[in-house]
């Protein structure tokens, strides 16, 4: 072994959204000295969106990510509702559902496609199977039926948000105070039938069937799923006034790791005087944390399994019952094993297609929606559960309704302290003082990334971009060893 | 890369031909892709179905299925004479799947796999220079796109 500080880059990390670098920095006796997850975050909207009208927020957000934009117009859509002057209460009620709909759309989806095509591979075929089999490629090779589910599913969810926005890309669902189409009979109908895409009553079977799958895949693998980049930490998420699971429109609730309340169901239009956001001169992203338990104990993870450890129940039958045995498991504590992110994301599946049955049953979604008179207001805070956790838009727009401010604090920031946990138990636990850092082993940290479906840097990605660079340098910075993959 | 789409048996497009815009206008030049869509849209009669994208998802090899032929058209981040390229695209299965980057020949080869179908493909590549969060291009990238747009009229369309 060289006996040299040796530091490991994988630059990108592959399979995530955007651009991640992980740094293992080693001593010369091989030990982890230290263990980083950088981001490479475009914070550049919240002054592009500076001087638009208000009205435009919830469009111009959609630009901001190609993996997301509904998530984004939504809670911008929220947030401008405030602005146009309109709370959540006094919006129609067929305007929220319509919202809620799309809502669940986006999160069906979005986490069909992480587990069909993004954890499957790292569950069929194990840790250290070859780099080539542990592809997405040969899961639709070995396992057609996952895979051609896979993509029946993520169709529903897409065909689901066009027949709600009009049209995929550029589609309007939410305007201010109100939403921009009818939901029309014959669109609802081509969900509850059976035609070229299945209906909502097959995606639910299907959701039951993965939702099987991963607990027998967890009564296989109980051991590598309970320890495996596992740690203590704080969780939080929307609930109900009932503190049932909630992704449109809640309070904000958190725990620690012991299941002790920090914040106690509190409406998002405070997050300012709750939220804090610490800044790392290594890293371009914040890291968020309740203000009043400070930057070492205050942060949160956020997402499936962090919503599943604040909720008391979900309001879904088939869902409250996997949570219950979900719960079960450890015990009604706090689940802090990071490998159950993929249950908790297919529990939420699950009640996503029970949610979204209901919806499509409900007269009233077809309803036409008036919007209420406008009563400008000064700001605007929008929150929601997005598919990877708290999503928080805030907006300030001045008399003549330009946008003058803009934050937003988006899932994967408040996931940031959480991922870089997840790769230092990793370095620790993997890669620390081995003779040789092998490939498996470096997959392993991205499998503990993965977990969290990070979105990064959104949606730029032009062919030619994105090669995986894995480079081993010395003490002097000399790389020893480098691995080039072209993404694209 | 060639610009030179020689090839006797290609093809015409028709309304069972497919174009994948793929990008984003709100970030400068990554929009060319549906840039190309929309002047297509508003210049020709092409009778292709135009389909704009933030990035290729898997779902579209269920759409790749049911068409004879398959243009995939994207911002190109790196140096391309002339400014844009033109050339055949096979199915492979040698990429690494990010939710964010799903490669053009990705999307075929899961099409092959599943459903057992191989359309003729097609890639279109044109270079830009700016990817901030801008709304509007890069003056190189116009002219990329007017050059492309060219080719595209004189060589594909006719």
């Amino acid at each position: 072994m060289n006996k040299t500080s040796r530091k490991i880059i994988i630059d990108p990390v592959t399979r995530v959204e955007g651009h991640g670098r992980v740094t293992v920095q080693l001593d010369e006796n091989g030990k982890v000295k230290q263990a980083r997850f950088h981001i490479v975050e475009f914070r550049g909207f919240e002054r592009f969106i500076q001087g638009h009208p208000y009205w435009e927020a919830p469009l111009l957000v959609q630009r901001l990510c190609g993996i997301c934009p509904v998530s984004h117009h939504l809670a911008a859509a929220k947030a401008i509702d405030q602005i146009y002057g309109v709370d959540p209460e006094d919006l129609h009620p067929t305007a929220t559902k319509i919202r809620r709909l799309l809502h669940f759309a986006q999160v069906f989806q979005s986490h069909a496609l992480h587990f069909f095509y993004l954890a499957s591979p790292d569950l069929l075929f194990g840790l250290d199977a070859p780099v080539e089999k542990r592809n997405v490629a040969a899961v639709a090779l070995e396992h057609e039926d996952l895979a051609r589910k896979g993509i029946q599913m993520r169709q529903f969810g897409q065909e689901l948000i066009k027949a709600l926005a009009g049209k995929r890309i550029h589609g309007i669902t939410a305007v201010p105070g109100g939403v921009h189409k009818t939901f029309f009979p014959e669109e609802r109908d081509y969900f509850l039938t059976e035609t070229d895409t299945p209906s909502v009553d097959t995606m639910i079977e299907w959701s039951k069937g993965v939702v099987a799958f991963i607990k027998e895949y967890h009564d296989k693998n109980f051991d590598w799923m309970d320890s495996f980049a596992s740690y203590p930490s704080g969780h939080l998420g929307l609930v109900g006034s009932d503190g049932a699971l909630e992704l449109y429109d809640g309070r904000m609730r958190a725990i620690d790791s012991h299941g002790e309340t920090t914040l106690n169901d509190v409406p998002g239009d405070n997050y300012l005087k709750y939220f804090g956001e610490g800044v790392e001169k290594w890293s371009y992203m914040k890291f968020p944390y309740l203000r009043h338990l400070g930057r070492e104990n205050g942060w949160n993870r956020v997402g499936p399994l962090a919503r599943l450890n604040v909720c008391d129940s979900i309001p879904t039958p088939l869902a409250n019952e996997e949570l219950r045995e979900f719960k079960a498991y450890t015990n009604g504590k706090p689940n802090n094993h990071t490998m159950h992110t993929h249950w908790a994301r297919l529990i939420e599946v699950l009640h996503c297609a029970e949610s979204i049955r209901d919806l499509l049953h409900d007269k009233e979604i077809l309803d036409v929606v008036e919007r209420p008179k406008v009563n400008r207001r000064p700001e605007g805070i929008g929150i929601i559960e997005a598919p990877r956790g708290t999503l928080m838009h805030h907006y300030k727009a001045d008399e003549k309704g330009a946008i003058t401010k803009c934050n937003l604090i988006v899932s994967t920031t408040h996931n940031n302290e959480p991922m870089n946990r997840a790769v230092q138990w990793v370095a620790q636990n993997v890669l620390d003082q081995q003779q040789e850092i092998t490939e498996s082993m470096l997959n392993q940290v991205e499998v503990a990334i993965r977990a969290y479906d990070p979105c990064l840097s959104c949606a730029t990605h032009a062919m030619g971009q994105m090669p995986l660079i894995l480079e081993v340098l010395d003490a002097d910075g000399k790389v020893i060893a480098e691995h080039v993959k072209e993404a694209t | 890369m060639s610009n030179n789409p020689q090839d006797n048996n290609r093809p015409a497009i028709g309304p069972d031909t497919l174009l994948f815009g793929i990008g984003n206008s709100g970030r400068s030049d990554d929009g060319l892709g549906w840039a190309f869509l929309d002047r297509i849209a508003q210049e020709t009669d092409c009778a292709g179905q135009l389909e704009y994208r933030y990035q290729l998802q898997v779902e579209d090899a269920a759409l790749v299925r049911d068409a004879q032929r398959v243009i995939f058209i994207d911002s190109y981040q790196g140096e391309l004479p002339g400014g844009f390229a033109w050339k055949p695209c096979e199915p492979s299965e040698d990429f690494q799947f990010t939710t964010h980057v799903l490669p053009p020949r990705g999307v075929l080869h899961f099409c092959q796999e599943l459903y057992g179908k191989k359309p003729r493909a097609d890639l279109l590549m044109i270079q830009g220079m700016s990817w901030d969060l801008r709304i509007g291009m890069s003056p190189e990238a116009q002219r990329h796109l007017e050059d492309a747009l060219r080719f595209f009229k004189d060589k594909i369309l006719t």
